[in-house]
């Protein structure tokens, strides 16, 4: 097996819009500026105008790669070109809507030499938004009262159902609102079945700090690794824009114990309130790396390069002590992007550096 | 109600918590649980010393009253009232 080092790792997720930037170009940037990592980065990409089919400097070269809604066939398929020219060693996959179909692939990937740190179907389904309320009351981590919805009706009922607002309504993948009425709670239940589908999750509102804990997991139920983070500034969608490393000990247990019952294995997010009452309250566990896993790389204690570190073999993943104090806020740049480059990626799905044919 | 607001300060701000608080010399406090920050003027950064070193709040009081040359209730009273203060931050 070739050195992790010189690994030619694919990374998808490559989105950057502002409110809502996918992890994938954060991930790149923790591999290329790792000191020990000499190899490159493939930016996988959905969409045409993603931004790191067009950031050379983390992403070396990029393909568009079909919508997750095309199926396990058709990413196989596009993989597999890509593979035969490019050579990748490994991918980490950086978006919950994907992973389904990175999961039913594991051995055909694998058989190609490709390698992956990701959950199984199980683990991956026992942490969706729909069965963890069960996962919790299993294990003895508190979640906010939770309701999984088809009908839009229950928001006329709220008090007999026993919930008052506000309320937070989430989409069964991504995206949430807080709702203050009926009104608003059926506008964004229908906003949010039509982007997402069906069930809807509605949960009573906590007060309290959001903190977030980003790990990886090795499969035997331990967590390898992992920052803690705060919150300080969010976007509209409530995506961190500012946030800060922070040691909380309550965080880091709840997330050890939820590693252990899932035996998870790869990236995943923890994300908490930690009510005004001191108690840890689990939001939700994204299957995959956050946007703000950049800060990883810059408290020492780079996760992405820790995976590689363990498809690799590697027993210690050797990640610095756990230091809060270190603050991150982000900012959106223009990528400039020739007429050439953006012309290639739609007519050949790629966009790179070097000069292969990559019309098939 | 001061009592209960210093029984309410006081279990915010144990000597385990306190001494978490990482002090600059400047005043500029971080917290390191919540990431939360916030700044103590001279005398702060003094009484949050005196509480970091002591065990309690009259120990605290003491130091205090040596280092300002303050009577010791006065000492006492500033201790507490700056630990209700500290309270609404931690």
């Amino acid at each position: 097996m070739r050195n992790w080092r010189h690994w030619k790792v694919a990374v998808t997720g490559i989105n950057a819009h502002a409110e809502n930037p996918g992890p994938g170009l954060a991930v790149a940037r923790c591999l290329v500026e790792h000191r020990e990592f000499r190899g490159s980065v493939l930016g996988l990409a959905y969409d045409a105008l993603d931004a790191g089919l067009y950031d050379h400097e983390n992403c070396q070269s990029s393909y568009l790669i079909p919508y997750p809604s095309a199926g396990d066939e058709a990413l196989l398929e596009r993989i597999k070109v890509i593979h035969a020219l490019e050579g990748i060693d490994a991918v980490i996959p950086c978006l919950d809507s994907e992973l389904q179909n990175f999961i039913s692939l594991r051995s055909e990937l694998a058989g190609l030499g490709i390698k992956m740190l990701i959950p199984s179907r199980e683990q991956f389904n026992l942490r969706a938004k729909n069965h963890l309320v069960d996962l919790c009351s299993r294990i003895g981590v508190a979640v906010p009262r939770s309701k999984m919805l088809t009908d839009p009706g229950f928001f006329d009922r709220v008090a007999r159902e026993g919930f008052e607002y506000p309320l937070v309504v989430k989409g069964v993948f991504y995206d949430a609102a807080i709702v203050y009425n009926a009104f608003e709670a059926k506008a964004a239940f229908s906003r949010l079945v039509g982007k997402w589908g069906y069930p809807c999750l509605v949960q009573e509102v906590v007060n309290g700090d959001e903190l977030n804990l980003a790990g990886v997991g090795d499969g035997q139920g331990n967590l390898s690794g992992y920052v803690m983070m705060r919150k300080r500034a969010v976007t509209d969608k409530g995506k961190a824009w500012a946030g800060v490393t922070v040691v909380d000990e309550a965080l880091h247990a709840t997330a050890s114990k939820l590693v252990r019952a899932l035996a998870w294995r790869g990236p995943l997010e923890v994300e908490v309130i930690k009510g005004t009452d001191g108690k840890i309250y689990l939001i939700e566990i994204n299957p995959r790396f956050p946007s703000w896993i950049y800060l990883s790389h810059a408290v020492d204690r780079n996760l992405p390069v820790a995976v590689l570190r363990m498809l690799a073999d590697e027993k210690d993943v050797q990640l610095t002590q756990h230091e809060p104090g270190t603050f991150f806020i982000r900012h959106a740049r223009e990528l400039i992007v020739n007429l050439k480059d953006f012309e290639s990626v739609l007519v050949n799905g790629y966009c790179g550096g070097d000069a292969i044919d990559r019309s098939a | 109600m001061t009592d209960s607001l210093l029984a309410g300060a006081l279990s915010q701000c144990s000597g385990d918590r306190l001494r978490q608080l990482a002090v600059s010399d400047t005043g500029f406090v971080f917290d390191p649980q919540t990431g939360q920050s916030f700044t103590v003027n001279a005398t702060g950064r003094l009484v949050l010393d005196c509480l970091k070193r002591s065990d309690g709040l009259e120990e605290a009081a003491q130091c205090l009253a040596e280092d300002c040359d303050v009577p010791l209730d006065l000492a006492l009273s500033s201790v507490e009232a700056f630990l209700m203060q500290l309270g609404r931050y931690l």
